[in-house]
């Protein structure tokens, strides 16, 4: 059987550490924390925010790399290659000249 | 028997420290949300300690307590606007000083075992020092090894139970305030305040000589 002493002489030490905790957590922050707080405040808030959201901004990330695989596969017809000859510099440009006849 | 004690200690209802009434503080919750810088300044000067006192019991480093102090009130004056009154002012700080706390203290430890990682794996020439003593502050400087032993045993329960019996016993709030910072009930609380303290006591057993 339980000794009834051993236990209330555990729990008066218990409660007496848990009263040792309390009477002495008079931890404090170092003083002028407010104006630490503060600065902090100021500096989260101006912090100026992106031009556009962020989920914004990926159809345009998409958009731009479309364009530019587009452009460097060679295959835009709308975009005219440099190394081509110009219009009138082609030999099929201007009236064919006629067969020879026999 | 033993459950009965401990039942009987646990619902002893503790002095409380005296508290802004409810009004004031719904008093500056209007004026925080009308952006009045003095209203802020009432508010963290009014709730900092409890603030700081919360997270250094869960954190054991006075600059990480600030750190994530100071990240509870930022947090509170942008998100004031949303404050719609369901729960008391210091509810709702004290749910922001743990749930923080708990975070950081999960970062902090996924850091430190990312760097032991990467030091074993040679990433860096960084010698990995010795953790700090995180020991409670204030059983370093009193030097008491049981007070001591309690807050290290404090740290290893887990996390719903080591902030319920924080808030319990460090920050002297009731059984129907501390479910309201944990969004549970009552009956919950008791439960989780009964199982900490039977692994505490169950831990501090040895070194605690009986009578």
């Amino acid at each position: 059987m339980p000794d009834p002493a051993k236990y209330s002489g555990a729990d008066e030490e218990w409660e007496d550490l848990l009263r040792q905790w309390r009477a002495q957590s008079a931890a404090q922050p170092r003083p002028f924390f407010y104006n630490r707080v503060y600065a902090r405040l100021v500096d989260a808030t101006s912090e100026k925010p992106a031009w556009l959201p962020t989920w914004l901004r990926w159809p345009a990330y998409l958009a731009m790399s479309g364009m530019l695989v587009l452009a460097l596969s060679g295959d835009g017809a709308s975009l005219p290659s440099a190394g081509r000859t110009t219009p009138y510099e082609s030999p099929t440009d201007g009236p064919q000249p006629a067969l020879p006849t026999r | 028997m033993v459950h009965t004690l401990l039942l009987s200690v646990v619902s002893e209802p503790l002095a409380d420290a005296p508290r802004p009434a409810a009004s004031a503080d719904a008093e500056l919750v209007a004026q925080l949300q009308q952006g009045r810088e003095q209203a802020f300044r009432t508010l963290v000067e009014r709730y900092q300690n409890r603030v700081y006192r919360t997270v250094l019991a869960l954190l054991h480093s006075r600059e990480e307590a600030e750190d994530v102090a100071q990240e509870v009130f930022v947090e509170v004056y942008q998100t004031v606007g949303r404050f719609r009154g369901d729960a008391a002012l210091s509810t709702w700080l004290y749910r922001l000083a743990t749930s923080r706390a708990l975070k950081h203290r999960r970062w902090a430890r996924a850091k430190k075992r990312f760097a032991s990682f990467t030091s074993l794996l040679g990433f860096d020439n960084h010698v990995l020092h010795d953790p700090p003593d995180h020991a409670h502050p204030q059983a370093q400087l009193e030097g008491q090894q049981q007070l001591r032993l309690l807050l290290e045993q404090v740290a290893r329960l887990p996390d719903q139970q080591q902030v319920a019996f924080t808030l319990r016993h460090e920050q002297e709030l009731s059984y129907e305030e501390i479910a309201a910072v944990l969004n549970t009930t009552v009956p919950a609380v008791e439960s989780l305040l009964f199982r900490a303290r039977q692994t505490l006591r169950k831990h501090l057993q040895a070194p605690l000589p009986h009578a």
